[in-house]
């Protein structure tokens, strides 16, 4: 009944596996960002993307533009959001213990998800711009993964270099290893809070943007984006950002070769799996835990 | 003035003398309750169901009613969920005393609430569950009060099937979500397949609401099937499409469950959509008697067109009313016989049950996208066109 596994499907399932990890890194890292800036999980920023993802459904078929353009103003869009989720609700949890930024930012989760298919409706929603793909030999390259997968990997470099060489950059790494030493040495902690949180809105809103084209969307899509970037950061070691990007491609690579040996039922288990694995082995993640 | 004043009083006197008596005589309307998913997860469908029911209703009511009574309906929102059905059902039948009642909208409510209507013995005729195991049950267990409306999960697949075999395809892939009704139609398919002497390459399930279908894909694309049958519900049916076309997997012929008849499935996939069969219950532009006639009055009383959800509710109603008609009684047990005997032919198509009350007559057909628009390929007999086939690479269109 079942298929004999060559060396093309397995080169075809790690090619995948790889345009899903960008995306899985560049949303992870958003999460990373808070967490190790902030101590806060943020439950919503699956729904964030969501919303991101809505944005650029909504700039391409209402003013007919180009969705990969979309992706800087939908990043904009979102970091707002974000600036002004952490100016009125975050910033009361950070510094509290954990459960309560759990709690704030699920509530804001539910909230999104419920205001949007009240206003969107559930109804699935497709940008039908790029389908098909580019066949190389044996292999087929999906087209809208490819340039998702070219997007991702430039944000999420630049969000690198931003962190490792602005002054800003370093601020929020200062920030990150200890708020009081931080302070104490003039870095205003409220604002660097604020410009994490929107950046890292904005991170996820890319993700969205760039799902929009991939696959169909509905307002429930973003929940499992907030387990897989949970997954991932806690893969890569939380806090770690280049931990984050690896992370991601492990992700990304685990469920492809997963699904292909085992079964799609399978691979999640498998995924999970892992991470219960990290926990007990390595529980600072596997490249290493908090360092900058 | 005077006389005038008096002939108006006799002629009121005339007019009430002659209807009152007869009021006095009619029992009050025949009450029939449902509890429907009005609200939730299936709200969507469950008000095209209701909205069957009330124009079923409204029919009869305009052609004088039934055994000299109106008939009105009770129904209450279930909110999508089988613990609120079984309590509706509950009052129903214990506090609102209805008379009779017909199904909810679903496999897993109608399943819940068979357990309440057949301990108070009420006939329900289930216009939109379509598990088999509803209606067939171990001997111990058996149902003996509620008859099904439409075709069951397992022959969703059947004209894909039947149509590869006759152009003398010999391979089928099938995939499934890995839920009740998915599953069944996916055992179905593969049941039919062998027993038309194709063989299944490859089948596995997927989780629900799975959006990554790549790993999947490559597999199938490796076993090179003919034929890919897939059991589906709407957002998988449309990423499966999707991922078909970014990984270039070209299978003669491809089908699916549920979602691709639907016009949103065009509308989100486009041209994508083309030489796509899909399976469905009803089509408006099916010659059953008095079809045409129901989508019309359907889309003038409610606004909008009428899909198989409505008609199959319609189609209920009306059998059930026929039924009791037949019977000349609302007894359950009377009923009962009549509607194990009764075979007969809808707007919906044929129904005719066994002795489970399992549907044995009514017939799926096949569409498929052509041109933009949804045609009806399968059976021969009811086919608008003929199926365009083989489906070319997505690659070469």
């Amino acid at each position: 009944m079942n298929v004999v596994i060559t060396p093309v499907m397995i080169g075809q399932v790690i090619i995948s596996g790889i345009l899903v990890g960008t995306l899985y890194s560049m949303v992870a890292l958003g999460l990373a960002l808070i967490f190790g800036v902030m101590r806060v999980i943020n439950v919503a920023h699956g729904p964030l993307l969501m919303l991101g993802a809505y944005a650029t459904y909504f700039l391409y078929s209402a003013f007919g533009l180009n969705p990969y353009l979309t992706v800087p103003i939908t990043m904009l869009l979102l970091f707002v959001v974000g600036v002004v989720l952490q100016r009125t609700l975050v910033f009361r949890v950070v510094g509290a213990p954990e459960l309560a930024s759990l709690l704030l930012t699920f509530g804001i989760s539910i909230a999104l998800v419920n205001l949007a298919q009240l206003a969107f409706t559930s109804d699935l929603r497709a940008v039908e711009y790029l389908t098909g793909s580019y066949i190389v030999g044996p292999f087929a390259f999906s087209k809208s993964r490819l340039i998702a997968f070219v997007f991702a990997a430039a944000v999420s470099g630049l969000a690198f270099l931003f962190l490792q060489r602005t002054k800003l950059g370093k601020a929020i790494r200062a920030t990150s290893q200890s708020r009081e030493v931080a302070m104490v040495c003039g870095i205003d902690v409220d604002r660097i809070h604020l410009f994490t949180f929107g950046l890292a809105t904005a991170l996820a809103a890319a993700g969205g943007a760039l799902i929009a084209v991939i696959v169909a969307i509905q307002p429930e899509m973003g929940g499992v984006w907030t387990f897989k970037s949970f997954l991932v950061i806690v893969l890569g070691g939380a806090g770690n950002y280049p931990g984050a990007l690896l992370g991601g491609m492990l992700l990304g690579l685990v469920e492809q070769l997963a699904s292909l040996f085992l079964t799609t039922q399978l691979s999640e288990v498998v995924a999970y799996l892992l991470l219960v694995l990290v926990l007990l082995v390595r529980p600072t993640g596997l490249f290493g835990g908090r360092q900058t | 003035m005077r006389l005038r004043g008096l002939v108006a009083l006799v002629w009121a006197a005339a007019v009430f003398g002659a209807s009152l008596p007869v009021d006095a005589q009619a029992p009050g309307p025949i009450r029939i309750g449902a509890s429907l998913s009005l609200t939730g997860t299936y709200a969507k469908l469950g008000n095209y169901q209701h909205e069957g029911y009330k124009l079923c209703a409204k029919q009869v009511n305009d052609k004088g009613g039934l055994l000299g009574r109106k008939v009105e309906f009770v129904v209450y929102d279930d909110q999508s969920t089988p613990a609120t059905g079984v309590r509706l059902y509950e009052k129903l039948i214990t506090e609102d005393k209805v008379d009779a009642v017909v199904g909810p909208y679903s496999s897993p409510i109608t399943e819940a609430v068979a357990n309440v209507t057949e301990k108070y013995k009420k006939v329900m005729v289930t216009p939109l569950a379509a598990t088999t195991s509803i209606f067939k049950r171990p001997p111990d267990k058996k149902r003996h009060y509620i008859f099904m409306v439409i075709s069951p999960a397992e022959v969703y697949l059947e004209g894909l099937i039947d149509m590869a075999a006759k152009r003398g395809l010999k391979t089928v892939a099938i995939v499934n979500e890995d839920t009740l009704f998915s599953k069944a139609a996916a055992s179905g398919a593969a049941d039919l397949a062998k027993k038309k002497g194709m063989q299944v390459v490859f089948q596995e399930g997927y989780p629900k609401g799975n959006q990554d279908f790549s790993a999947l894909l490559t597999k199938i694309r490796a076993a090179n099937p003919d034929v890919l049958a897939a059991s589906t519900y709407f957002d998988d049916a449309v990423a499966i499409t999707r991922q078909m076309k970014e990984l270039n997997l070209n299978p003669k012929m491809y089908g699916i469950t549920v979602g691709g008849d639907l016009p949103e499935f065009y509308d989100l996939l486009k041209q994508n959509a083309e030489y796509i069969y899909g399976a469905t219950q009803w089509e408006a532009t099916l010659p059953y008697p008095g079809n045409k006639e129901f989508a019309e009055a359907y889309t003038k009383e409610f606004g909008r067109e009428p899909v198989y959800h409505s008609a199959a509710g319609y189609a209920g109603c009306v059998i059930y009313l026929d039924a009791v008609k037949r019977a000349g009684t609302l007894d359950a047990d009377r009923v009962r016989e009549v509607l194990l005997r009764l075979e007969t032919k809808t707007a919906f198509g044929d129904f005719n049950v066994d002795q489970d009350g399992f549907q044995v007559a009514h017939k799926m057909v096949m569409t498929q996208w052509q041109g933009g628009k949804k045609v009806i390929v399968w059976p021969d007999d009811l086919a608008q066109a003929k199926p365009r086939f083989p489906m070319p690479a997505w690659n070469q269109r």
